[in-house]
């Protein structure tokens, strides 16, 4: 989808008692599987909008940071940097914090969806019972505005909002999305770990069903050519099938982009075709 | 004294009437070492001996079998050979390989190539070895498929002899007929119908003798290493499905091009799948002479006999015609292969046919999409020129689309008169650049950019300076292989191509060659072929696609929908002439063009 995406890294995680960013994820951290599931839902850049000085595990090819100048201005401040960091390049971002492990492309793609087709400069989730403004779609131009009313004092999401135009999308309407109501239908992409509680329970989750196929001379005896797998990253869905990411074999994801990627985040309703990458003929 | 691995002489047979005669050409060191053999050698001589706008189905246009200073030598893959000719299908520069015996006799007769000029009074086969040339009339040949008329020499001629072949296709001048080879086809461009025009049913050549090279010993061990590294995972597809293997895969990832490009997935690729095919049917495999990765798989046809599939005439005869059922698939390829045309330019004029008929612009109501008979039906009437629709698809889709018009131009699926391969451009933006600016044509084997493409390296649905890298580097690399020769299917195992190549070249030839100098002849083969089509009146404004390609967005299975737009395409082409060093025009530079030897 035509959108940049902004992830907001530079939180306190003061309830979590050690930075939500660094948190092991299924073999990387919670936020590469953040900003990696941003970039391979959307065409735009993507940018992780870290606090200043803030130290930030390794990130996915492609994927910049934008240091937040000042500390402590709350979440709005790290919305304006990161708008700002992609202007001229999108004129939509999907925004979101780094701590929502379940966060669900066709999540994405339904709000973006709502605020290109209407005229609105937000399109705001009210989902799990909540207004949810770090998992909402921001339009780029808003960034001088926020930044502005930040000097002003006015840095809580309500009083930003109270400037432009917001539309609301309540559930009902987010799962009026076929696909979105397939693939999250508890909206589960809202969900986020806030306490070692959280964290754990989220965890301990099993991993997507991933649909796993393969192609030529990848099919052997003991590797079928298509089979259904648990696998929260595309390295090991490989695993689970026995086979090497190496330079002789590609994956297609949902039959679309091409990778070699073994962090790459997986999720329900994926299909992943492994093919000889030597594909000459 | 010549290199190792050459014998420094091309020998020219002018055919003239009932006779032939012959001249040795000396080749300095300095020319092939500056061009290899093979494509390389082959564009050179096309520089020398093809007369500026000569009608490719002329008397005088020459046609080169060229060999190579790895033919004859213990490497795995080397006994292959090109076929170089200016086509009667593009008006320019063509070149094809085939390999096996025929490279090695062909080179044993002590030339770097044969180059065939004149015309002989009846249909005739020239026969070369160490005593010379000769031209025997053999109208009993007449009509013969290839293979029936391999069969026939060697039972008059004896088994020593090896023959490159024409079928009837090539004998009646189809634009896009083929050479043949025990059962291999020099396949692209229409060289079967240039030495058909000189009345050459055959090229036969017999060994005189073996080639030298500088250092014996240090060859076997290269040779060891290189047949060892031939086993391993680089070569598993070739060995396992072969190249039939792509034809699934690339329709998961909406690459293969289905119903004259109007999609990219076709419901009917299961069933003409190699994995599909493995299972109900018998499969032999088959390698060409000299070669450890046996990538050849034969498949049994229903009622009898066996065929031969690869990606290619599986793409062009089924899905690029709507055809999914394999035993009509089968039965097309091997009608391409008895008439001898080449099956992606058969099967995309066909396909283009098969539209003009839905659109109404031809009235030949049989001819539909999905109907594997019709595709035979126009086979037949293609590999016999027969009067209407016979004549005008033998002519290749440019041409055809030109006498028919009525827009059907826009969608001729061909980049300078070569019908495309079966990579979707629109879905494959590097390989996009590498069919349009190719001096072949629409190519998958002069450039590879689909291993870009299908690498996970790049976006492969946005064109860019990155897709621009990566054709022009394989390009560079499949213009050195091709010249050395060695087959591409062995491009996987190497990691630092050019270094390791000047490895396998050295010992050879004696030369101290490294990576920045085969580099370098990579570039002056480009440039070489570039300055012919130039010269026979190509322009910057044939290094382009197909209208449909540039102006009808393509939905993909993903959802997606692949945009290839003209601003897209072009700038990617003024990208890779700056990194060619040529001019806003695709015009090399005057030093290059002095690098190029042809003074």
């Amino acid at each position: 989808m035509d959108a940049a995406g902004i992830v907001l890294a530079g939180g306190r995680s003061s309830r979590m008692g050690t930075p939500k960013a660094a948190l092991e994820w299924h073999g990387s951290t919670l936020l590469h599987r953040t900003a990696a599931l941003l970039a391979r839902s959307l065409s735009g850049p993507v940018v992780v909008v870290a606090a200043p000085g803030q130290e930030l595990p390794p990130l996915p090819s492609g994927v910049r940071i934008a240091f937040d100048p000042v500390e402590g201005r709350g979440p709005m401040q790290g919305v304006a940097v990161g708008l700002a960091a992609v202007a001229g390049e999108a004129e939509t971002a999907f925004v979101t914090s780094t701590d929502l492990p379940f966060l669900h492309p066709a999540f994405v793609h339904r709000v973006l969806e709502v605020l290109q087709t209407s005229p609105a400069d937000v399109a705001l989730p009210f989902a799990r019972g909540y207004r949810q403004p770090l998992a909402a779609a921001y339009r780029i131009g808003l960034a001088a505005l926020i930044a502005k009313l930040l000097t002003e004092g006015e840095n809580r999401p309500g009083q930003v909002y109270r400037h432009c135009e917001v539309r609301v999308v309540e559930e009902a309407e987010l799962l009026a999305d076929a696909d979105l109501a397939r693939l999250d239908p508890d909206l589960d992409s809202v969900f986020n770990v806030n306490e070692p509680a959280d964290y754990a329970a989220a965890r301990a989750r099993p991993a997507p069903q991933i649909v796993v196929e393969c192609f030529g001379a990848l099919v052997g005896a003991d590797r079928p050519r298509k089979q259904t797998v648990a696998a929260a990253t595309l390295g090991s869905a490989a695993d689970a099938i026995g086979l090497a990411l190496n330079a002789h074999v590609v994956a297609a994801l949902n039959g679309d982009r091409i990778t070699r990627d073994p962090g790459l985040p997986l999720v329900t309703g994926d299909a992943v075709a492994f093919l000889s990458a030597d594909a000459g003929g | 004294m010549a290199p190792g691995g050459y014998f420094g002489r091309v020998l020219i047979a002018d055919v003239c009437g009932a006779g032939a005669t012959a001249t040795t050409m000396p080749i300095p060191e300095e020319v092939l070492r500056a061009y290899l053999g093979g494509v390389g050698l082959g564009t050179w001589l096309m520089h020398r001996l093809a007369p500026a706008g000569v009608d490719p189905l002329s008397p005088e246009a020459p046609l080169a079998f060229v060999f190579s200073p790895l033919v004859g030598t213990p490497l795995t893959t080397s006994a292959k050979f090109a076929v170089v000719a200016k086509s009667p299908l593009t008006g320019l520069l063509t070149d094809a390989l085939a390999s096996s015996q025929f490279a090695i006799a062909g080179k044993m007769t002590g030339h770097e190539a044969i180059v065939v000029r004149g015309r002989a009074e009846t249909l005739s086969v020239l026969l070369v070895d160490e005593t010379g040339v000769r031209l025997e009339p053999t109208p009993e040949l007449a009509g013969l498929s290839a293979a029936d008329a391999e069969v026939k020499l060697r039972e008059r001629f004896g088994r020593t002899w090896r023959a490159a072949v024409i079928g009837p296709a090539g004998e009646c001048g189809v634009r896009y007929a083929t050479i043949s080879h025990d059962g291999r086809h020099a396949g692209r461009g229409g060289l079967g119908a240039v030495l058909g025009a000189k009345n050459i049913k055959a090229l036969l050549v017999r060994a005189a003798g073996k080639a030298t090279v500088a250092d014996p010993d240090a060859v076997l061990a290269v040779a060891r290493d290189l047949r060892e590294r031939s086993f391993g995972p680089a070569t598993a597809k070739y060995r396992e499905l072969g190249t039939l293997g792509n034809l699934l895969a690339f329709n998961a990832v909406s690459t293969l091009p289905t119903r004259n490009f109007t999609a990219s997935t076709f419901e009917g690729a299961p069933r003409l799948a190699a994995e599909e095919l493995h299972e109900l049917r018998t499969v032999a495999r088959n390698s060409c002479a000299s070669c450890s990765i046996g990538c050849e798989h034969i498949y049994s046809r229903k009622g009898g006999g066996q065929q031969r599939m690869e990606y290619e005439n599986v793409f062009a005869l089924g899905p690029l015609c709507g055809v999914s059922d394999p035993d009509d698939v089968f039965a097309a390829s091997a009608a391409a292969d008895e008439l001898g045309v080449d099956t992606i330019s058969a099967g995309g004029t066909i396909a283009w046919a098969m539209e003009c008929v839905e659109r109404g612009l031809l009235d030949e109501p049989w001819l539909r999409f999905g109907d594997g008979q019709a595709v035979l039906r126009a086979l037949d009437a293609i590999g016999t020129r027969s009067p209407g629709l016979g004549e005008l698809l033998a002519q290749g889709s440019r041409h055809a689309a030109a006498t028919l018009g009525a827009g059907s131009g826009d969608f001729a699926p061909h980049v300078k008169g070569l019908e495309m391969p079966g990579y979707e451009p629109r879905t494959m933006q590097a390989m996009a650049l590498g069919l349009a600016v190719n001096s072949r044509g629409a190519d998958h084997n002069r450039s590879g950019a689909y291993e870009a493409d299908l690498s996970g390296d790049l976006d492969r649905l946005t064109g860019g300076p990155a897709h621009v890298a990566a054709a022009i580097g394989t390009e560079d690399r499949a213009a050195v292989m091709d010249s050395m020769i060695l087959c591409k299917f062995l491009r996987g195992i190497f990691t630092d191509h050019f270094t390791e190549w000047a490895g396998l070249l050295a010992p050879v030839t004696g030369w101290q060659v490294d990576a920045d100098e085969l580099a370098a002849v990579a570039r002056r083969i480009v440039t070489a072929k570039r300055a012919f089509n130039l010269r026979e009146g190509a322009t910057a404004a044939d290094d382009t696609l197909p209208t449909r390609l540039l102006e009808t967005p393509l939905p993909m299975g993903s959802g997606r929908t692949a945009t290839l737009s003209r601003e897209t395409l072009r700038g990617m082409v003024q990208g890779y002439y700056a990194a060619r060093g040529w001019d806003d025009a695709g015009r090399p530079t005057p030093a290059q063009t002095e690098d190029l030897l042809l003074a």
